[in-house]
Parts: C-alpha cells; sequence; structure tokens
C-alpha cells in the first residue's frame, strides 16, 4: 500500500531523463542527418555510415579497441572475482586493509593520475607501449569495478546453501565452484559487461599506456574531434548506443525468457 | 486469570442468555443506550484493484473499550485500521471520531495514534528521540515540557536506563516499548495497534499482554486491535469484531464469541470445535433432539433459539466440553458416541485426543490433565465413549 | 595479533594491484623529486649500485622539490589547482539537487517500472562518454542547437560554449548516474512505515522527509558526493571539450605538461599535488565502503 510518485516525483523523473537523454538522442538525429550542421536538418541520409565503414583508421581503431576490451574485461573479471571472495570469504588476514583500499581506490581516482603512473611503470619495466600495456593498463582499472559488483553479491548470497553442500560431502572448494559460483554468475557477467564497456570508452588511461600501432577507437575520435566536427563521429556513437540497446534488450529478453522456463 | 482492578462503572449485562463461567468484567457501554460511541464506521467500503477488502462495514466503539479486530490475512481488519488512522481513505461511507468525520483529515492531524507491526522506530534516533518526535510537531507539546513527558513515558514502559540508545541495540520486546511509549506519549484518543505480540516469544507474550491491558486501564486510551491470533484477541479485549471477507461475522464479548458463535465461521475461527451436521427432530422444551449419523441415540440440546423441526443444522461442541471415558455409559443415554483413540496430542497441562468414530469421522476431545497420577490412563487404539452434556453444545443456522 | 596471511588465491588480485597500482605511484613520486627532464629517462638523479650505501645517499641528497617550488610559484598552476577544486565542488552539489529527486522518484515508484528506470539510468554508461560530451559542443556552440531554440522562443543566443557553465553542465551530465545509483540504492530499501510512523505521530509531508528520510539517505548522499567530487577534480576531457581560457583545470595541466612540454617530472609533480589533495577524500570514501561491507556481513 505504497504511494506511487507524486506529480513533483514524475515532474523531476522527466526532466531528470530528459538531461541525460537529450545528448543521445541528438547524436542519433545528427547521424542520420545529410548535412553537417547541428541546427539544419538536411534530409535523412545514411551517407555518414557509409563513410564510417570507408574510413579504414576508424575501423582499424575499433578493432583493436574490441580486442583489448575483450581481453581486458576478461582478466579483470577473473582477478575481480577473486579480490572479491577475499573481501568478503578471507576474513581478517595481513594486509587486508590495504588490499581493501587498493580495491576501492581506483573507482575514484583520477584518471590522469593513473594513466600517468602506469606510463612510468612501462617505462621503468623498459617495455615498449602498445596493445599489451593498454591491456594491463584497462585490467587494472576495471577490476576493481568487477570487484564491487561480485562483492556486492556475493555478501548477500546465502550462505548456507554451500553449508549445505559442504554437509553433502563437497569441499569447500567444490561447494564454490558448483553452488556459490553458478548463483552469483549473473553479478559476474554484468561485472564483465561493466569491465568491457569501461573499456571501450576510455581515452585518458589509454592515450597515456598506449603505443603506436595500438591506437584505440576513443584515441581516434578525439583527435579527429580536435580538429573539428565530423559527423561520422555521431555515425559511430549510433551505431555503439544500438549495439548497446540491442545487446541489452536480448539480455533481458533472455533473463525473462529463463525465468518463465525454470517457473 | 487475574481480573484487572477496573475502575469501570458497573452494569448490568442484558441481551442473549450466556451460562458460561465468571464475566471477567462488568464494563459494556455497547449496551447502554445512552453511551456515545468514540468511533462509527457508518456503511464503509474499500476496494483495491482486484478485490473488495471492506464491504459496507457499521461498527461503534467505545471510548475506554479495549476493542479487536480478528480475523485471517486478507480479512480486511487491517484495512478498517488502516482508514482509521488515515493512510486509506474509503470508497463509500464514513468515518468519525468524536462525532467529528475524518473524511480529508491526513494522518498528521487525526488524533488517533498507531504501534506498527514492525515498530518503524526510527533508526538514525535514540529512543528519547523516537519518542519525543511526535511531541515536537504540531500538536504535540511546548519545548519545555517535552523532555517531562518523555521521562513519563519511559517510566511507564520501564525503559529508563535505555534512553539514550539506538533501535539496533534493543531486543525484540524493548522495541516493542519504544513504539508504545512513542504512541501515547501524544496521549491520543485512540490508540490503534498492527499485530502488536506477533514478533514476541511465548512467554513474553503473556506477560505483555497483561502489562498491556493494564496500561490500557491506566492511561484511559481506548485500543483497538487488529490480529490474526484469537489467543490475543480474547485475553486482552473488552469486545472482539471476528471478521471475514471484509464484513464482521460476529461481535462481542470473547466468552459470547468462543461459548456463542453466531456461525460455523466464527465457532471454527476461534478455538477447536467439532461440528455435527444435524436434523432437529423434535423439540421437548426445555430440550431439543437432533438426529445426527455419529450418535446413536441422537443428539439433546438446548431448545433456545432452536429452528423448527426437519431443519437441517449444525450442532458446535468445543473438545474441552466433552467426556472422555474408557467405561461405557448408561444403555440409551443421548448425547453418547462410541469410537476409537486414533491419535494424542500430550501438552503437559492439557491432553488432546482424537477420536475415530464409525464411519472415518474424527473428533477431538480435550481433557484438562487434573490429577498428577492416572490409574488407567487412555492409550492408543482404546475403545472409548465419549459425552457431553445439552448444554455444551451451540446449534447453528449458518 | 596474529593474523594470517592472504591465502593464494587472494595473493594474485593482490600482488597485482600492488604492482600496477600503488607500485607506480612511488615512481611518479620519485620522477616529481628529480630534476628537469624532457620525457624518457634517464632522470636525475640515479641510484649508482656501484657506490653501495654511499649511491643510495647520493641519490636521496640528489631529490629535491624543485618541482613544487615551480608549481607553487607558478600563478597558473595554483589557479587550476583551486578551479578544479572549486568545479568539482560547484558540480557535486549541482548533480546533488538533479539527482536526489530523480532516485527518491525512483524509490517510489513499482517494482517493474523501478527497474526500467534504473536500466535506463545506466544506459548512457554504455555509450562512449567522449561522444556525449562531445554532443555538448554542438548544443552550446554560438550556431548550436540551444541557441537555435532561443530564436524560435524569440529570446536572444547566449554564448555558453568555452564557459565555466558549459564544463559546469558537462561534469553535472557526465557524472549524474554516479550520484544517482548510490542515493537510489539507499533510498530504495527505506522502510516505508517509517514515514507512515512520522505521518501517524504528526509530521506534515515535507517535515517527514527532512526528519526521517533524509537523515537516513545521509549515508547515500556521502557516497554519491565522493563519487562524483573526487573524479571531478582530476577530470580531463569535459573541461578539454568544453571548457576554456578561464576553466583551466589540473587534468588539463596534467595532459599538456605530458604530452605538449614533454616536461615530466613537472607533470608528475602536478600530478602528486593533486593526489595528497584527494588523499582525505579517498580514504574517506574508502572507510565508508568498508564500513559498508562489514555491515553487509
Amino acid at each position: 500500500m505504497k504511494r506511487g510518485p507524486s506529480v513533483f516525483n514524475l515532474v523531476s523523473l522527466t526532466l531528470g531523463f530528459a538531461f541525460l537523454y537529450l545528448p543521445i538522442v541528438l547524436l542519433v538525429v545528427w547521424s542520420f542527418n545529410a548535412s553537417r550542421l547541428v541546427t539544419v536538418w538536411g534530409g535523412f541520409s545514411t551517407r555518414w555510415y557509409a563513410a564510417v565503414f570507408q574510413n579504414d583508421q576508424l575501423m582499424q581503431a575499433a578493432w583493436i579497441t574490441v580486442r583489448v576490451g575483450l581481453i581486458s574485461a576478461t582478466l579483470a573479471t577473473v582477478l575481480g572475482t577473486l579480490a572479491a571472495v577475499a573481501l568478503t570469504r578471507h576474513g581478517r588476514f595481513r594486509g587486508r586493509t590495504l588490499f581493501s583500499g587498493m580495491i576501492y581506490a581506483p573507482l575514484v581516482m583520477p584518471e590522469v593520475i593513473m594513466g600517468l603512473s602506469l606510463l612510468l611503470l612501462f617505462v621503468a619495466l623498459q617495455v615498449d607501449r602498445g596493445f599489451v600495456t593498454v591491456t594491463l593498463a584497462h585490467t587494472t582499472l576495471t577490476m576493481a569495478y568487477v570487484a564491487v559488483v561480485v562483492q556486492s553479491r556475493l555478501a548477500t548470497f546465502d550462505r548456507s546453501l554451500e553449508e549445505a553442500a559442504r554437509d553433502l560431502g563437497a569441499t569447500s572448494t567444490r561447494a564454490f565452484w558448483q553452488v556459490t559460483l553458478p548463483n552469483i554468475f549473473p553479478a559476474i557477467l554484468a561485472g564483465w559487461m561493466l569491465a568491457f564497456t569501461l573499456s571501450l570508452d576510455d581515452l585518458v588511461i589509454a592515450s597515456f599506456t598506449s603505443g603506436p600501432g595500438a591506437t584505440t577507437l576513443p584515441m581516434r575520435i578525439y583527435s579527429q574531434v580536435r580538429l573539428g566536427v565530423s559527423p561520422e563521429i555521431n555515425a559511430v556513437c549510433t551505431l555503439l548506443i544500438g549495439a548497446v540497446t540491442v545487446g541489452v534488450i536480448i539480455w533481458s529478453l533472455a533473463s525473462k525468457w529463463r525465468a518463465r522456463a525454470s517457473a | 486469570m487475574k481480573a484487572p482492578a477496573s475502575p469501570r462503572g458497573a452494569q448490568k449485562t442484558a441481551g442473549r442468555r450466556t451460562n458460561i463461567g465468571a464475566v471477567r468484567s462488568t464494563f459494556a457501554p455497547w449496551n447502554d443506550p445512552s453511551a456515545v460511541p468514540l468511533v462509527r464506521f457508518e456503511n464503509v467500503s474499500k476496494r483495491f484493484d482486484d478485490h473488495v477488502a471492506v464491504r459496507d462495514l457499521s461498527l461503534d466503539i467505545y471510548p475506554g473499550e479495549f476493542f479487536a479486530l480478528l480475523g485471517p490475512s486478507g480479512c480486511g481488519k487491517t484495512t478498517l485500521m488502516r482508514m482509521l488512522a488515515g493512510f486509506e481513505t474509503p470508497d463509500t461511507g464514513r468515518i468519525t471520531l468524536g462525532g467529528e468525520d475524518l473524511a480529508g483529515v491526513p494522518p498528521h492531524e487525526r488524533p488517533v495514534n498507531m504501534m506498527f507491526q514492525s515498530y518503524a522506530l526510527f533508526p538514525h534516533l535514540t529512543v528519547e528521540q523516537n519518542i519525543a518526535f511526535g511531541l515536537k510537531q504540531q500538536g504535540g507539546l511546548p519545548k519545555g515540557e517535552i523532555a517531562a513527558r518523555v521521562a513519563e513515558m519511559l517510566a511507564l514502559v520501564k525503559l529508563e536506563p535505555f534512553a539514550r540508545r539506538k533501535p539496533d541495540q534493543l531486543s525484540g520486546g524493548q522495541k516493542q516499548r519504544v513504539a508504545l511509549a512513542r504512541a501515547v506519549a501524544r496521549k491520543p484518543k485512540m490508540l490503534l495497534l498492527d499485530e502488536p505480540l506477533g514478533a514476541l516469544d511465548k512467554k513474553l507474550r503473556e506477560e505483555t499482554q497483561f502489562e498491556l491491558m493494564d496500561l490500557q486501564v491506566e492511561l484511559g486510551v481506548t485500543f483497538l486491535i487488529v490480529t490474526h491470533d484469537q489467543e490475543e484477541a480474547m485475553v486482552m479485549a473488552d469486545r472482539i469484531a471476528v471478521m471475514r471477507e471484509g464484513q464482521i461475522a460476529q461481535i462481542g464479548r470473547p466468552e459470547e464469541v468462543y461459548e456463542a458463535p453466531a456461525s460455523r465461521y466464527v465457532a471454527e475461527f476461534l478455538g477447536d470445535v467439532n461440528l455435527f451436521d444435524a436434523t432437529v427432530a423434535a423439540s421437548d422444551h426445555p430440550l431439543a433432539r437432533l438426529s445426527a449419523p455419529e450418535a446413536a441415540g441422537g443428539f439433546e440440546v438446548m431448545d433456545d433459539d432452536c429452528p423448527p423441526a426437519g431443519t437441517a443444522v449444525t450442532l458446535a461442541v468445543r473438545p474441552e466440553k466433552m467426556r472422555i471415558s474408557l467405561d461405557a455409559p448408561a444403555a440409551d443415554a443421548a448425547n453418547v458416541m462410541a469410537g476409537e483413540i486414533w491419535d494424542i496430542g500430550y501438552t503437559g497441562d492439557w491432553t488432546n485426543y482424537i477420536v475415530e468414530l464409525p464411519g472415518e469421522r474424527l473428533i477431538r476431545v480435550a481433557r484438562a490433565n487434573a490429577s498428577r497420577i492416572v490409574e488407567r490412563p487412555i492409550g492408543w487404539d482404546d475403545k472409548v465413549w465419549v459425552t457431553f452434556d445439552p448444554d455444551a453444545g451451540v446449534v447453528l443456522t449458518q | 595479533m596474529n593474523r594470517p596471511l592472504p591465502r593464494p588465491s587472494a595473493l594474485i588480485p593482490y600482488v597485482w594491484l600492488g604492482l600496477f597500482f600503488a607500485f607506480p605511484f612511488l615512481l611518479v613520486l620519485r620522477l616529481s623529486l628529480s630534476d628537469v627532464a624532457l620525457a624518457i629517462p634517464p632522470y636525475s638523479p640515479q641510484i649508482d649500485w656501484e657506490k653501495g650505501i654511499d649511491g643510495i645517499r647520493e641519490f636521496l641528497g640528489g631529490l629535491d622539490f624543485e618541482m613544487y617550488d615551480r608549481m607553487r610559484g607558478d600563478h597558473l598552476y595554483v589557479n587550476a589547482y583551486l578551479t578544479s577544486l572549486l568545479f568539482a565542488a560547484q558540480g557535486t552539489i549541482m548533480a546533488l539537487l538533479v539527482g536526489y529527486p530523480m532516485a527518491y522518484a525512483m524509490a517510489r515508484c513499482r517494482p517493474g517500472t523501478r527497474n526500467l528506470l534504473l536500466m535506463l539510468v545506466i544506459l548512457p554508461f554504455w555509450t562512449s562518454f567522449l561522444i556525449r560530451v562531445y554532443a555538448w559542443v554542438g548544443i552550446l556552440k554560438p550556431e548550436g542547437l540551444l541557441n537555435a531554440a532561443l530564436g524560435v522562443i524569440g529570446l536572444p543566443p547566449i554564448d555558453l560554449l568555452y564557459t565555466p557553465a558549459s564544463v559546469q553542465i558537462g561534469l553535472v551530465y557526465s557524472y549524474l548516474p554516479f550520484m544517482v545509483l548510490p542515493l537510489y540504492a539507499v533510498l530504495e530499501k527505506m522502510d516505508h512505515t517509517l514515514l507512515e510512523a512520522a505521518s501517524d505521530l504528526g509530521a506534515p509531508p515535507w517535515r517527514s522527509f527532512w526528519q526521517v528520510t533524509f537523515p537516513i539517505s545521509l549515508p547515500g548522499v556521502v557516497a554519491g558526493c565522493l563519487l562524483c567530487f573526487i573524479p571531478m577534480v582530476g577530470e580531463f576531457v569535459i573541461p578539454d571539450l568544453l571548457g576554456g581560457p578561464g576553466s583551466l583545470m589540473i587534468g588539463r595541466s596534467i595532459w599538456t605538461e605530458f604530452f605538449s612540454n614533454r616536461d615530466w617530472p613537472f607533470a608528475s609533480a602536478v600530478a602528486i599535488a593533486l593526489l595528497v589533495t584527494l588523499i582525505v577524500p579517498i580514504l574517506l570514501y574508502q572507510r565508508q565502503q568498508a564500513r559498508a561491507l562489514e555491515a553487509g556481513r
């Protein structure tokens, strides 16, 4: 018997979401605008999309970005999950405070600082900057996010399920793999997606830690944006938005379908 | 059971004859035609999207009463209470408090306070601050007097040493007292209690029942409790309204409702009962005869309010009103049933016997374990005879 | 206190973070204490291992605060530093003013609607941050959409781009989800019967909000503010794309110093100065998270 949102609530919601989505909507509209200008509608056109696919530099950068994202996200998920387990299950071990500090710090640390420090590390280790260094940098950044997501799910997970498994003869590790892990899997998957997205989107750290031959899409977009308006960028963004929206819709349909199937 | 020292005036109970034990108190304003109700529900209805919660309900509650709304979940009792508190508005009908219509009056302006089932203590405030909360609002007290009232309330519920604690540092029973103190701090005309004892363990529940009763008399506030626990209602209330699907099935004193239920529903809801489908065979004032398959010699009951011969009725007999014996009674006595012990439930003070009658019918007989040592205890599969007196049962037509 | 060592499975992320996160800060610190150099090493002073202990002593003697003195003396940097703090504070407050009503409204909707709205808040995360900020250029520039809209209504055009105002808009826009999410998390869990109790005890709705809802939501407010303020101070992309000369922020300074002027030691000093300022809020945030973690156990 909870009262629903009031008029004031609905107005704040509408205004808030309008503010959030205005640029996105505009980008989509502009990407189909035959005219280069943002204030003039020159008719519906897909020429910018065509231009995107013909732009080798952009396509190459996109491919590199996707690969960096896939690898770093997967690595980050593994590391982040281990970290989350350590934080929630391993009780008080020596150095725990430092550990948890290192987990939460990247969440708020300004990226220029992280980028700078990682670059200095690679230089000190005399590692050439490129694909590998960017991937390592992204892994470090995003594992913290994965850890937070998985940890919050682990905290609410019912321990007695694991205990029941052990009572029935499973070792600690087996109980974790066969009972806990499958149940927290959605959180792990969410963590992976978050890590992937962050990697895809990162400009600052990539600029510091990447090298020639491993220019990522954000880096490419940034350099093009400095030079002036290019509607191809709008097309790229719309493609990204479209891909993400489709992905989200598929995911929520899949989970609804799975929920109904198991009901 | 302790009879509370009551400052209520003495009044003779008129109305239906109830041949029951000691009457607990003689407070009964509902029988006094000149008494003015404090709260009146007039033809109140409330519906939520898919179902009707309260259906054309009318009810009077008198000042100084300890009134209970009793019923299973979904019967509308909580909705009724919330309408009185102001959290729901009736679709039709009127609710008046002290003669004034409550329509349009928001909860924070009503002289009614509620003790929530979950206690709803403010987690960020101490016990003192929780109790003071209502006093700081409009209609509370001037600043200088708040501290004194808070101290008074703390003493009332005996929580003085816990004044500075936060709710998460209290036990369940202590939280309940804070919730109570907070609710009565503003000295409301009426206090609503939502399932007040549900979260407490058995011992605490019993203690708290008596404390609530004493508190109610001490404060002089009208209490309305909402509960699904009939024991709670019967111990504490002056009157109980048994509710069913949005309507009142019966109102009366606990003894009336228990010993003289008006319907099968009420008989079954309160405590255990054995129900026998029977037909009225003959009337033989002051007795009446019913024929039923379970009793070879038929049933003999009191004939007041007994319908004419040939009517199908239900005879309701409570387990504790029946007698059970290993010895056969006189040959053609009425109210005799023969059977076998099906199951035994021993609870220390009582023993419940489930007896199987011919035709695979099970009935329940309860017997107080009045002696420590029993010479011939009744055991499983024993053949037994069950009897009861003519005034032990109630004839029900609905 | 005999606490056990971390288990092997915990050691892996521990070592990783130690190597890739914590250790590099020491490098930055060391570099900030070095002499001027252009980009790549060697940086002086160096440890001459052959000299043994003396080598280390010489190294330590060679470190100086030259870079920090330079920074303090150059009012451009001091300005950038203070501007960053100011902008971050303003941006955080604005985000709170916009985000709190949103989170509150979301928490009051039906569960189905709530999840949808939550999705909608998170969705922009998944679209390029860079490009979304860049879109604001198209809106705010003199010949952009905002002025076109104003023109249609008949109002004069405003020149918002490359001003502190546009940086603020960008900051609030980008960090709004970071404010809404922790607020929503706290508000959603709030027990609604508390509000009914407050109302029952005589508090009108707005008082119920201030005396019950807001205090209980405070942990969410603190988390949201820290999550916004700390990264905002070091933000680079937003002031770079939307800001002008009057809105130089420290993130941009570090970038410029690093990539354009190639004075790595100096950039390191600026970075350390920024880090030192943020240490307290960062520790606050970590303590709050750790406490929340404990409470959840």
